[in-house]
């Protein structure tokens, strides 16, 4: 639109101070992360603080990787957990959310609302008894047993956020694919479910950031240290007198988020377009 | 209606010659997880809290009616926890919004070519929620954070202040991170919303002379009312679900003051090892969050 309206001074000034202002709050602790994992003990404890280290050091991350540190071990747990939970998730929230956008059963809002409302139960009430239930069947200490719990949490966004791109996926295309030979199922692999790529993909990312993210699962499913991923291991681990171990900690925490903020700069506008696509009546 | 489906029920021959309806075997998988991880455990949960199962001492295990319920009412720390959980949620949300509004509304006025933006706004969020209380633990802390250099440098306090270790400061600490944290899902949602607005609304608002702010006033923030009201809903059951902020920068202390429910029944559980008063905790956690859960739904399905 264009508007004739000049905008004021005052207006302009306005909007570019909150911009601004927002530039440096998002930013500014990632860069305090950064520039303190790099400082030395002393560095990290000088008045006042330095912006960029004086002293430049590595030795916060040589820590992390030496031969007794258990954080490389935490990382791994982290990884394979995550892209398990991918895996599960995509898969299982394609299939519901395909049967729950093309075909007609009964129950089928039912589920829908069902389905919805999981999320809202506080994975802490969950805890306990699943602990006993995982105790039983031999899932503590487990990657299966945390891809499981990851799960749970991340299918109820999964699908209806392929449900919803495949609402939007005109039916004479599958019934054209059908017409062709394909049947049902070929049609919803061949066709179908290619279309909802947008979707799928940001059901995945948020799978690997949920699992990723989790604290609480881990904590508490997992007894064994070597099978502890990163954020309980980072609780484990900056206690008493490292609790005050700065620049390990800010490595630590820089390590963590690192895997995070490469995935969502290759993938950010999936993620936007479909989180708001869901949201948001056009 | 939509025509959205060519055959209602498909069947799938199986190898056994047993045919089974498609629908049921693309749903079933997805189910049994949810059955399994999140039905089976609320379930067995408002079992357990009408038994003591306290593992500090199993020669007392057994059922004991509402004897939970009847502990809880007068119990000091779940009055506490349950306003604690109040202040948490509501000041964070109630900050987040008018926050994310602003932020949303500045981004939607400047040209497109500052679209890079908005990634930069999302940083915060996507930022595993451990590091963020390890990030805040520090930028906070009594003797070398930021907070204290800053606000000393700005006269706004005299001596440093051990933030994590006084009731008031510490809840405000978490505040401020978890705000940190969340405001650019604010933003998210409001700036897709901002772009919704009609063109021809926006033209006949300029054609009827209105200024800015009145626009803002009387043509954006009313066709914003329905994103605010289920991101706020969301947000709000979210927060009171939120656990590693709060357990990071202050395991719940001093004392139970930054004590909110899930943290309540995490150190009930694990800590104390009280677990079936644990669980009538969460069972009335449960009831409060469903009711919640309704007015959510409802909001949903509401055309806005």
């Amino acid at each position: 639109m264009a508007d004739v309206r000049k905008a004021s001074t005052v207006w302009k000034i306005t909007i570019w101070s909150v911009i601004a202002a927002t530039i440096v709050w998002c930013i500014f602790p990632f860069y305090w992360m950064l520039s303190t994992s790099v400082k030395t003990d002393l560095g990290v404890y000088r008045i006042p603080p330095e912006l960029w280290p004086t002293e430049f050091t590595l030795a916060n991350f040589e820590k992390l990787f030496a031969y007794n540190s258990m954080i490389p071990r935490f990382f791994w747990n982290s990884l394979a957990t995550a892209i398990g939970t991918v895996l599960v998730t995509v898969v299982l929230a394609s299939f519901a959310g395909y049967a729950l956008s093309r075909l007609r059963f009964r129950f089928r809002y039912n589920i829908l609302i069902a389905i919805l409302v999981t999320q809202m139960f506080p994975m802490v009430v969950l805890l306990i008894p699943l602990y006993i239930l995982y105790a039983k069947v031999e899932l503590l200490n487990t990657w299966t047993g945390l891809i499981l719990a990851y799960t749970s949490f991340a299918l109820p966004f999964g699908v209806w956020m392929i449900k919803g791109f495949i609402d939007s996926v005109p039916l004479e295309i599958e019934e054209a694919a059908m017409m062709d030979g394909c049947g049902r199922v070929g049609a919803m692999f061949r066709v179908v479910l290619p279309l909802a790529t947008p979707g799928i993909v940001a059901t995945g990312i948020f799978a690997f950031l949920d699992a990723w993210n989790n604290l609480l699962f881990p904590l508490t499913l997992v007894t064994e240290i070597e099978m502890k991923t990163l954020p309980p291991g980072m609780i484990l681990y900056f206690t008493g007198q490292l609790r005050t171990d700065w620049g390990g900690m800010m490595a630590t925490s820089f390590l963590t988020t690192l895997p995070i903020v490469l995935i969502f700069a290759l993938v950010q506008r999936y993620l936007v377009a479909g989180l708001t696509s869901g949201a948001v009546k056009g | 209606m939509n025509r959205r489906s060519t055959v209602s029920r498909p069947l799938v021959a199986l190898p056994g010659g047993l045919r089974v309806p498609l629908h049921a075997m693309l749903i079933t998988p997805a189910l049994l997880v949810l059955a399994g991880v999140i039905l089976y455990p609320i379930v067995s949960s408002a079992v357990l809290s009408f038994f003591n199962y306290d593992l500090t001492s199993p020669q007392s295990h057994g059922f004991i009616g509402t004897k939970n319920f009847t502990t809880l009412a007068a119990d000091a720390n779940f009055w506490l926890a349950l306003k604690n959980t109040l202040v948490f949620t509501f000041g964070s949300v109630a900050a987040s919004l008018l926050l994310g509004l602003a932020v949303a509304f500045a981004i939607d006025q400047v040209s497109d070519r500052y679209s890079w933006l908005r990634g930069v706004v999302l940083l915060p969020w996507i930022i595993p929620a451990v590091v963020v209380g390890y990030l805040f633990l520090f930028i906070f802390d009594v003797d070398v954070g930021l907070a204290n250099f800053i606000l000393k440098k700005l006269g706004v306090i005299e001596q440093n202040q051990p933030w994590l270790m006084r009731a008031n400061l510490a809840m405000f600490a978490c505040i401020v991170a978890n705000i940190w944290n969340q405001t650019p899902f604010y933003i998210l949602m409001f700036a897709a919303g901002l772009k919704t607005i009609p063109q021809d609304v926006k033209e006949a608002t300029l054609e009827m002379g209105a200024s800015r702010w009145q626009e803002f006033w009387y043509v954006t923030l009313p066709s914003l009312r329905g994103i605010m009201v289920i991101t706020s809903l969301l947000m709000v059951i979210r927060n009171f679900n939120n656990f590693p902020i709060i357990y990071t920068m202050t395991g719940g202390g001093p004392a139970y003051d930054t004590t909110t429910f899930v943290v309540y029944i995490f150190r009930l559980a694990f800590e104390n090892f009280q677990l079936g008063y644990a669980a009538a905790v969460g069972f009335i956690w449960c009831i409060v969050l469903t009711i919640l859960a309704a007015f959510y739904v409802k909001a949903l399905s509401k055309d806005f």
